[in-house]
C-alpha cells in the first residue's frame, strides 16, 4: 500500500492563528487559557477557556465571507482550511476536482448560536439567518459549497475524537482509490451548549487545567480548528512533506457514556492497534501527544493504559494545558502539533504540572527539547467510549 | 461488495413494506411519526432515560446483535442529528435557567454518537465505533465506511444503521427554512402535490453486513455520493455509474425513487427516470416521510422487495412488470445532496 503523506497543515487556536504562531507559543510554553473576552456567558469571569481572541467580524473580513448564516465554527474551519490548502499548494482546479474529498468533524456545529437556536427551535421567530446552519453537517456543507468541492464530503461525530476519525477516514478514501487527496480536520467553537453540558457533568476546572497532576480538577474548554491535506506519497513528488500518516486505530471502550473504564480498555486497544497498523513497536514511539484533558478520570486511565502498552512509557505531554479542550477540533489540532514536532525535531512541554498521580507515577515532559523524533502517537478519547489513536512519522 | 444478512427497521408503518394503501398509516399535520415496537433486551431503567433517536437505534439493532451468527467487529451509524429532542431540552434549560445548575442526562443523550456508543455498551462491543453526520449523506457515508472496512477485512461483520427522529424542535427549524409543506397534505397523495416542501418523517434501519455471500438477503454492488444542485450533472453521473457497474446486457429492474412531493426536486427524479426508461419506478416516502437518512429505510425496502419479489401497487409509479433482481435507489436531500445505491439479489 502507498504511504499517505501530509502536504499541508493549518491551525487556529487560543495560541495563535497559524501553524507557525502555534509552534512559537508551544516552544515557549505559553498558555492561551483565560477568562472570556468575546464569548458571552454567565461564566465569562469565573471560569477559564481557550478562547480564540479573534472576533467573528474579523474572521469574516479576513476571508471575505459575505454569505449570511455562517457560524463561528465554520469561520474557524475556513481559517484552518485556507492555511492548509494554501501551503499544500492546491490549485483551484485540484480543489474542485471530483477526486478531492473534504472530511470534517465537529461536535457543536452551528449550536454555538445557542440563543438563536433556542428561538428558532421554539418557533417564536420568523426564522433567523442561521436557520440552516445549526446542524453538525452545516460546517462541512458550507465549505463544500464555498470552495466548490465535488468529491466525497463527510462529517464525523465521535465526540472528542471526531477529527482524529476524520483524518483516518480521509486516508482510507485515498487508499481505496475513492479520492486522490483528502482535506481532513475539524472545528469547534465555544458554545453555551457545551460549556453548560460539561459544567453539568462537573468536570470543568475552576482553575487553569493541570493535565496529569495529582490534584487536577478538570478541564478548560477551548475552541479552534485544524485541517491537514493528505495525499499518496507518489502523488506528492516535489512537494514539501510535513510527515507521514502511518496509521490509526478506532475502538470503543464500551463502558460508560461519560467516563473511561478503570483499566482503560479502549485507550489500550487504540494505542496498540495504531502501532500494529503503522508497523512500529512500542519502543519506537518517541512521543505521545496525550488526550490529557485533566479530568480526574481521563488522566489516570490514560496513564494506566500507557503503562500497559509501553514497556517504557515515552515522553508525553498534553497540549490541552495550552489550548484548553477543543472537543471535535482537538484530534486534528493535536495531529498538527505532532506533525510540527516531527517537522522541526522538537518536543513541546506540558504545562501546570507539579505532582505525579500516585497510582501511576508518570511525569509528563516539562521542558522544550530538541531531539530526533521519528514516530509520534496522538490520542483522542471521546464521550461514549469513542477512542482513537493516530501515528505520524518522519518521512 | 457488501452482503446484507439481517435487517430491522422502526418506521411510521407497523411493518415498513405495507401490502396495500388502505393499510398505510396516514400522516398528521404533515408529519409521519414512528410506530415504536416493544423494545426487547434493554433494561427498563436504561430505556426510560433514552431519547427517541437512541431508543429507535438501539432498540432496533439490539435484537439483530443478540441473534448474530457472526462475531461483530464494529458499529457504524449514520444520523444527521441524533437525539434532537434531548439536545433542545438541554438547550432550553441552558437559556431558561440562565446557565444555572443543570442535570447532564439530556446533554449526554443529545450527542449524535450516543446511538453507536450506547450500542457498544449494551452489547459489550469494543470494535470500530463511528457516527457519520453529514446531513443527507450521513447514512451513505456509513455505507461507504463499511464498504472500505470489508475490503480491509474480508472476514469481518459490522452493524450498519441509519437513524433520525423528528421532534417539534427540528420540525420548527426545517419548517421555517421552507423544507416542509405549508398546507396540510396527506402522505397518500403527496406525489400529486404541486407546492414546495415535503412531509416530515423519521425512522431507523439496521443491517448486519459482511463480505460473505451465502445466505445473504441482498448485496450492494455500488454506491455514489454527490453534492450538486444541477440535474444535468445527476444525469451525467448516473449514466457513468450504470456504465461502470452494470455488466453487458444487465439492466436495472426497479428505480426506487426518493421522490418527496416537493415541486423543487421533481426535475432531479425525472432526470433519473429519463435514463432508466426500461425500469419500473417505485416510491417510498409516503411510508416514511422525508428526513436526512431516509435512504436507510429505502435500503431496507430494497432488501425486502428482492426477497419477496412482491411490489405493492401503492409504491408503483411506472410498472414494467419485471422480476425485481436489481434495484437502483436514488435519493436527494435538500436539493444538493444526492446518492445512488445499487442493490441486487445475491
Amino acid at each position: 500500500m502507498s504511504r499517505i503523506v501530509v502536504t499541508g497543515i493549518g491551525v487556529i487556536t487560543a495560541l495563535g492563528d497559524s501553524a507557525a504562531a502555534n509552534r512559537e507559543a508551544l516552544k515557549k510554553g505559553q498558555c492561551g487559557i483565560s477568562f472570556l473576552d468575546l464569548f458571552p456567558s454567565r461564566y465569562a469571569e469565573t471560569l477559564r477557556f481557550g478562547e480564540v481572541k479573534v472576533s467573528n467580524d474579523q474572521l469574516r473580513q479576513k476571508f471575505n465571507v459575505l454569505d449570511k448564516g455562517v457560524t463561528r465554527t465554520s469561520l474557524l474551519a475556513i481559517h484552518a482550511f485556507e492555511e492548509a490548502t494554501k501551503n499544500s499548494g492546491l490549485s483551484n482546479e485540484q480543489l474542485t476536482s471530483y477526486d478531492t474529498a473534504l472530511i470534517g468533524a465537529t461536535t457543536v456545529g452551528g449550536m454555538c448560536l445557542t440563543d438563536e437556536l433556542y428561538h428558532d427551535a421554539n418557533n417564536d421567530t420568523q426564522g433567523s439567518e442561521y436557520i440552516s446552519s445549526y446542524d453538525i453537517g452545516s460546517v462541512n456543507l458550507y465549505m463544500q459549497q464555498r470552495y466548490g468541492i465535488k468529491g466525497i464530503g463527510n462529517t464525523i461525530n465521535t465526540a472528542c475524537s471526531s477529527s482524529a476519525n476524520a483524518i483516518m477516514y480521509g486516508a482510507r478514501l485515498i487508499q481505496h482509490g475513492l479520492a486522490k487527496r483528502a482535506i481532513v480536520g475539524g472545528s469547534d467553537s465555544l458554545a453555551k451548549f457545551t460549556i453548560n453540558g460539561f459544567n453539568s457533568l462537573q468536570i470543568l476546572s475552576p482553575e487553569i487545567c493541570r493535565p496529569f497532576d495529582a490534584s487536577r480538577q478538570g478541564l478548560n474548554l477551548g475552541e479552534g480548528a485544524a485541517f491537514l491535506v493528505l495525499e499518496k506519497e507518489e502523488d506528492a513528488i516535489g512537494k514539501k512533506i510535513y510527515a507521514i500518516f502511518s496509521g490509526g486505530c478506532n475502538a470503543s471502550d464500551a463502558f460508560h457514556p461519560s467516563s473511561l473504564s478503570d483499566e482503560g480498555n479502549g485507550p489500550y486497544l487504540t494505542m496498540s492497534g495504531a502501532m500494529q497498523v503503522a508497523g512500529v513497536t512500542n519502543d519506537q514511539i518517541d512521543f505521545v501527544n496525550a488526550h490529557g484533558t485533566a479530568t480526574v478520570n481521563n488522566d489516570e486511565v490514560e496513564s494506566k493504559a500507557m503503562l500497559r502498552v509501553f514497556t517504557k512509557v515515552p515522553a508525553f505531554a498534553s497540549t490541552k494545558s495550552n489550548t484548553g479542550h477543543t472537543l471535535g477540533g482537538s484530534g486534528a489540532i493535536e495531529a498538527v502539533y505532532s506533525i510540527l514536532s516531527i517537522e522541526h525535531q522538537e518536543l513541546y512541554p506540558s504545562l501546570h504540572f507539579e505532582t505525579a498521580i500516585e497510582s501511576t507515577g508518570l511525569t509528563p515532559l516539562l521542558a522544550y527539547v530538541q531531539q530526533p523524533v521519528q514516530h509520534v502517537m496522538s490520542n483522542s478519547f471521546g464521550f461514549g467510549g469513542n477512542c482513537s489513536s493516530l501515528i505520524f512519522s518522519k518521512a | 461488495m457488501i452482503y446484507i444478512h439481517q435487517i430491522a427497521s422502526v418506521s411510521p408503518q407497523r411493518e415498513l413494506l405495507v401490502a396495500s394503501m388502505d393499510e398505510v398509516n396516514e400522516s398528521a399535520n404533515n408529519v409521519l411519526k414512528v410506530v415504536e415496537p416493544k423494545y426487547e433486551g434493554i433494561p427498563l431503567s436504561v430505556l426510560r432515560r433514552m431519547g427517541k433517536a437512541v431508543r429507535m437505534g438501539v432498540g432496533g439493532a439490539l435484537p439483530l446483535i443478540h441473534h448474530l451468527a457472526f462475531p461483530l467487529n464494529g458499529i457504524v451509524i449514520g444520523t444527521a442529528n441524533g437525539g434532537m429532542e434531548d439536545c433542545i431540552k438541554f438547550l432550553n434549560q441552558v437559556i431558561e435557567f440562565e446557565e444555572g445548575t443543570l442535570t447532564p442526562t439530556n446533554f449526554v443523550q443529545s450527542t449524535p454518537n450516543a446511538i453507536a456508543s450506547q450500542l457498544s455498551m449494551l452489547s459489550a462491543n469494543q470494535g470500530y465505533n463511528i457516527t457519520h453526520v453529514n446531513r443527507g449523506l450521513a447514512f451513505e457515508n456509513a455505507l461507504l465506511d463499511v464498504w472500505m472496512l470489508l475490503k480491509e477485512n474480508s472476514n469481518h461483520t459490522y452493524l450498519l444503521g441509519g437513524v433520525e427522529e423528528i421532534s417539534s424542535y427540528n420540525y420548527s427549524i426545517d419548517y421555517l427554512a421552507d423544507w416542509f409543506k405549508k398546507e396540510e397534505t396527506s402522505n397518500k397523495v403527496m406525489y400529486d402535490s404541486q407546492t414546495e416542501g415535503t412531509l416530515s418523517g423519521e425512522g431507523s434501519a439496521m443491517f448486519i453486513v459482511n463480505a460473505i455471500p451465502s445466505n445473504a438477503v441482498a448485496k450492494i454492488d455500488a454506491l455514489k455520493l454527490m453534492h450538486t444542485s444541477d440535474a444535468a450533472e445527476i444525469a451525467k453521473q448516473l449514466k457513468y455509474f450504470l456504465k461502470e457497474h452494470l455488466a453487458e446486457g444487465e439492466t436495472v429492474d426497479l428505480l426506487l425513487s426518493g421522490e418527496n412531493g416537493d415541486i423543487r426536486s421533481r426535475h432531479f427524479f425525472e432526470a433519473a427516470e429519463g435514463l432508466l426508461n426500461n425500469s419500473s419506478v417505485a416510491r417510498f416516502k409516503h411510508l416514511t416521510g422525508d428526513f436526512a437518512t431516509a435512504s436507510a429505510l429505502a435500503l431496507n425496502l430494497a432488501c425486502q422487495l428482492i426477497q419477496t419479489n412482491a411490489l405493492p401497487a401503492h409504491m408503483i409509479k411506472i410498472d414494467h412488470m419485471k422480476e425485481v433482481k436489481k434495484i437502483l435507489i436514488y435519493n436527494q436531500h435538500k436539493l444538493v445532496q444526492h446518492s445512488f445505491i445499487l442493490v441486487s439479489k445475491p
